[in-house]
């Protein structure tokens, strides 16, 4: 006897690029919230995404409360999470959504069998989604080297990755010769030390 | 090579996270070690994702549906700038932990864990014969989920399912009457099968089945009670 799980069946439509959805603007979004915690810009996103993602929930969830938690669990997520997204791998709406069907994976485990666990990033890795170029399955030892790596920051932290490492100067003096406020360089050293870790782990598999 | 694959339906409903953890893993885990696999999961998902984003999938369900009417008039009330605003005052981010190299020990024989598995909680290895089980405590009711060690020369008795079985192999390889089976097949037999399963050098598998294994071979009925010992 088949469960219903091995017999469902679904549209298995090719995959397309919507023209109902303006990508390049809410990858921008992302970026902005990614490199300069720009709250604008994350407003912006929540607009579009809040409630998409809550008009899904609904239908996953048996109360207003339970969807209005995916709401404010997805997008608290992909705030602190937003430095994870890697426009050359993908959509925004694609990381957007991975993010949201862990929290709702997550969930749903949590109120049917009381399990805490949350699995889903282990099973759906935020971090190294959707990689849809070949390369990743060829031989890794050419993106060890650390340049490669840095080299795929986005300008403002190679800057201050390269000065730092590199050149050795003190975050004093990057600001100075930078110009920039010693609490900018700062964050966007921890900015580009998340990304390489996230990374190398990726690549030292 | 890897010649068995999850159905493409199966692949569907992983990407839509409607699959119990325990199939979800497993699709995971075969993907790590598929490409082919892979690529059709982004896409899938890609195509989910426009699907679920597309202004038209509300609209569509405004006019279509009373009970989202509803639930449009319900996000209506959210202020969904206030949640943005609290949301975003909060200066910290997330940085993932480097993904640990766990590894697992069955009868000295070391095994690289899967990530997929890393925070499973897992029961101690039991052994039976060439036979050796540690059970995945994901608390799935009736489903069941299992590494098992089968030994050099070890197998399982001619059996067949009441319900699915899931066989991944994560290390070495096993035979059985439809051929041979190498490490990353994605093995999914249902009670039409019967199966008797051998492994000449030894394997480690990772079993997902919603019921016990039923022997079906003259003495080895006897063993019946051991069919639950085993998925």
């Amino acid at each position: 006897m088949q469960t219903s799980l091995l017999s469902k069946v679904t549209n298995d439509k090719p995959s397309h690029m919507s023209d109902n959805i303006n990508h390049p603007q809410l990858c921008e979004w992302l970026n902005a919230v990614a490199n300069s915690r720009d709250k604008k810009a994350f407003t912006q996103l929540f607009k579009f995404f809040g409630p998409k993602i809550h008009g899904i929930a609904r239908g996953k969830f048996p109360n207003e409360a339970q969807a209005s938690e995916v709401v404010q669990e997805t997008m608290s997520n992909v705030w602190r999470k937003s430095h994870l997204f890697d426009k050359d791998k993908g959509a925004a709406t694609t990381w957007v959504y991975t993010v949201m069907r862990n929290v709702t994976f997550d969930m749903l485990r949590k109120i049917k069998g009381n399990k805490e666990d949350n699995l889903s990033d282990d099973i759906w890795p935020i971090a190294e989604s959707m990689v849809s170029d070949d390369e990743s399955f060829d031989d890794h030892l050419e993106n060890k080297q650390l340049l490669t790596v840095i080299e795929k920051l986005p300008e403002a932290q190679q800057e201050v990755v390269k000065g730092f490492y590199f050149m050795e100067m003190s975050q004093e003096q990057l600001a100075e010769h930078l110009k920039l406020p010693l609490g900018t360089i700062k964050s966007r050293l921890r900015l580009a030390l998340a990304k390489l870790k996230v990374q190398l782990g990726e690549d030292n598999d | 090579m890897i010649k068995h694959h999850p159905k493409i339906e199966l692949i569907q409903a992983f990407v839509d996270g409607d699959l119990p953890a325990s199939l979800s893993a497993g699709i995971a885990m075969h993907a790590e070690m598929c490409s082919q696999c892979q690529q059709k999961i982004v896409q899938l998902t890609e195509h989910a994702a426009e699907v679920s984003f597309e202004e038209a999938f509300l609209d569509k369900f405004i006019v279509d549906d009373t009970s989202t009417i509803m639930s449009d008039s319900d996000s209506d009330d959210i202020d969904f700038e206030a949640m943005a605003e609290l949301i975003s005052q909060s200066n910290d981010i997330d940085i993932p932990e480097p993904a640990l190299d766990k590894s697992i020990v069955f009868n000295d024989k070391t095994y690289k864990l899967p990530k997929a598995l890393n925070n499973m909680p897992m029961s101690k290895i039991s052994n039976i014969g060439k036979l050796s089980r540690a059970r995945l405590q994901l608390d799935e009711n009736e489903i069941h989920t299992s590494l098992l060690q089968i030994e050099a020369g070890g197998g399982v008795p001619e059996h067949t399912h009441k319900g699915f079985e899931l066989t991944l192999l994560l290390d070495g390889s096993f035979h059985d009457e439809s051929g041979e089976y190498v490490k990353g097949d994605f093995i999914m037999l249902d009670g039409s099968h019967q199966h008797h399963p051998v492994s000449k050098e030894g394997c480690l598998c990772y079993t997902v089945a919603n019921d016990a294994l039923h022997f079906t071979q003259g003495i080895n009925k006897l063993l019946n009670p051991i069919g639950s010992f085993i998925y």
